[in-house]
């Protein structure tokens, strides 16, 4: 079975994820791969993103993703993006807190290109939202989100809570209304149980039966889902590793695939795509 | 120790997991995991080449693989095939003869002629690094068919491959092998 194929019958997700760097100028109280200032950058460069992504596309992938760590860490971020969005649409991942000077300028210039940067916000609490994102991580959002979207990039809200089904979001969707992002464009997710929400004991511990399978690349391989690569007490974690190697995409897109049939399960969790 | 991470069960990769599934794989599987396309194809391969075919029984295969670990020095092939060569029917005088004896040697101190050509033909694998001569062959073939060559000499080939990754690797003997030689008299 193609990728291509793969795809359109629903058995593995139609993005591949990139894991750009594993570096973050935040250090979240659930993040899945313990990413801090000082960590270990787990870079991909620039032209390994470009030859993946050219890969991905003959392969019939239909999009992009692109994470960490805080992708936008990396200066040359906006360029990498708009070489991505020559071949399909992106959506990149960010706390969006570094978003001045240069660099701000630089995602700027995104505006236009098919590329949609998704931002954390965990509540419309500042004091709530900034225990576990950092200080000031609030009042950075709420001033990056309005220069964004002037500048004509598109931009949606990912709030990563304990409990969605019982969380009272009314505020945090009125908060993201009155900025301009629709209801559409604000995803919820589950605090997952890996990285340092383990450490903490918080959230959700998942396994290939709840995490919907997307091909996610990393420096240290390819996994089951941008779910997957995660890392504890400073050591990666393998046991949704798919292959070590990346090269060339298409064996570790075939093994996801194969994997994926054999497994036997054909419903995931939503709430892990 | 070894020099590499043994990937432990709750560690294994999702390719991976299935050489878990009745316990942990020992230390060449629980190495080769962190490359788990690797260990889907080397696992098997090794499993078929090391492994009692119809044309090579238990016993033979394991006089090849004790023989050759013994003359490459490599401590974890060659402890732990003498632990498993004691289930296949070797004594302990043959075992201390295929641990022990220099190269070349331990073909005479074998009285079955089929094992002795096996072992001359091990030995030249092992120790030579250019053409095996046209008299060795001649001896094995004498004895095995053509099939039967090519899986022993494939084993040995395994063999000593194995003994590279496992003594650069510095993989572990078991306890639970150190044990059995110990009570064999094998220490």
């Amino acid at each position: 079975m193609t990728v291509d194929e793969a795809i359109e019958a629903g058995l593995i997700g139609p993005n591949l994820w990139l894991y750009s760097n594993y570096t973050c100028n935040l250090t979240c109280t659930y993040c899945l791969t313990e990413s801090a200032p000082n960590v270990p950058a787990r870079e991909l460069s620039r032209e390994r993103m470009q030859e993946l992504a050219r890969e991905a596309a003959a392969l019939g992938f239909r999009g992009f993703g692109v994470t960490g760590g805080e992708p936008f860490l990396l200066t040359d971020m906006p360029g990498r993006l708009a070489d991505l969005s020559e071949l399909l649409p992106v959506t990149v991942l960010s706390n969006a807190t570094a978003f001045n000077g240069d660099r701000l300028n630089g995602v700027k210039a995104l505006g236009g290109k098919d590329v949609t940067i998704q931002i954390s916000l965990d509540s419309a609490e500042p004091i709530k939202n900034d225990a576990m994102r950092g200080p000031e991580n609030f009042r950075k959002v709420l001033a990056a989100i309005p220069r964004l979207l002037d500048a004509g990039v598109g931009v949606r809200i990912a709030s990563t809570v304990e409990d969605p089904e019982h969380a009272d979001l009314s505020d945090l969707c009125e908060l993201h209304r009155s900025l301009g992002i629709s209801d559409e464009d604000h995803v919820v997710r589950t605090i997952i149980r890996r990285g340092r929400a383990a450490t903490e004991g918080m959230g959700e511990t998942v396994g290939t039966t709840e995490l919907f399978p997307e091909l996610t690349v990393t420096a240290d391989g390819a996994f089951w889902s941008p779910f997957a690569p995660t890392v504890a007490d400073g050591r990666l974690d393998t046991d949704l590793l798919v292959t070590r190697s990346t090269r060339p995409l298409e064996h570790a897109a075939e093994t996801l695939i194969r994997l994926v049939s054999g497994s036997g399960t054909t419903r995931y969790d939503d709430r892990f795509r | 120790m070894s020099r590499v991470e043994q990937v432990d069960t709750d560690q294994a990769p999702l390719a991976a997991k299935p050489f878990y599934a009745n316990g942990k794989p020992g230390p060449i599987g629980e190495t080769l995991a962190q490359v788990p396309e690797l260990m889907e194809v080397a696992l098997p391969f090794i499993g078929v080449s090391l492994g009692a075919s119809s044309v090579a029984d238990f016993r033979t295969k394991e006089l090849v693989i004790v023989r050759a670990s013994a003359l490459q020095d490599c401590r974890y092939c060659t402890l732990t095939h003498m632990a498993i060569a004691l289930d296949a029917g070797v004594s302990t005088e043959e075992m201390k003869v295929l641990r022990d004896a220099p190269a070349g040697a331990a073909a005479g101190a074998f009285a079955d002629e089929r094992e002795a050509a096996l072992l001359a033909w091990t030995d030249a694998m092992a120790l030579g690094s250019g053409d095996i001569p046209d008299d060795v062959f001649a001896e094995f073939s004498r004895h095995f068919s053509e099939p039967a060559i090519v899986d022993l000499t494939m084993t040995i080939g395994t063999t000593l491959m194995l003994n590279r990754y496992c003594t650069a690797l510095e993989l572990p003997v078991a306890p639970a092998n150190l044990s059995k030689l110990a009570e064999a008299g094998l220490a």
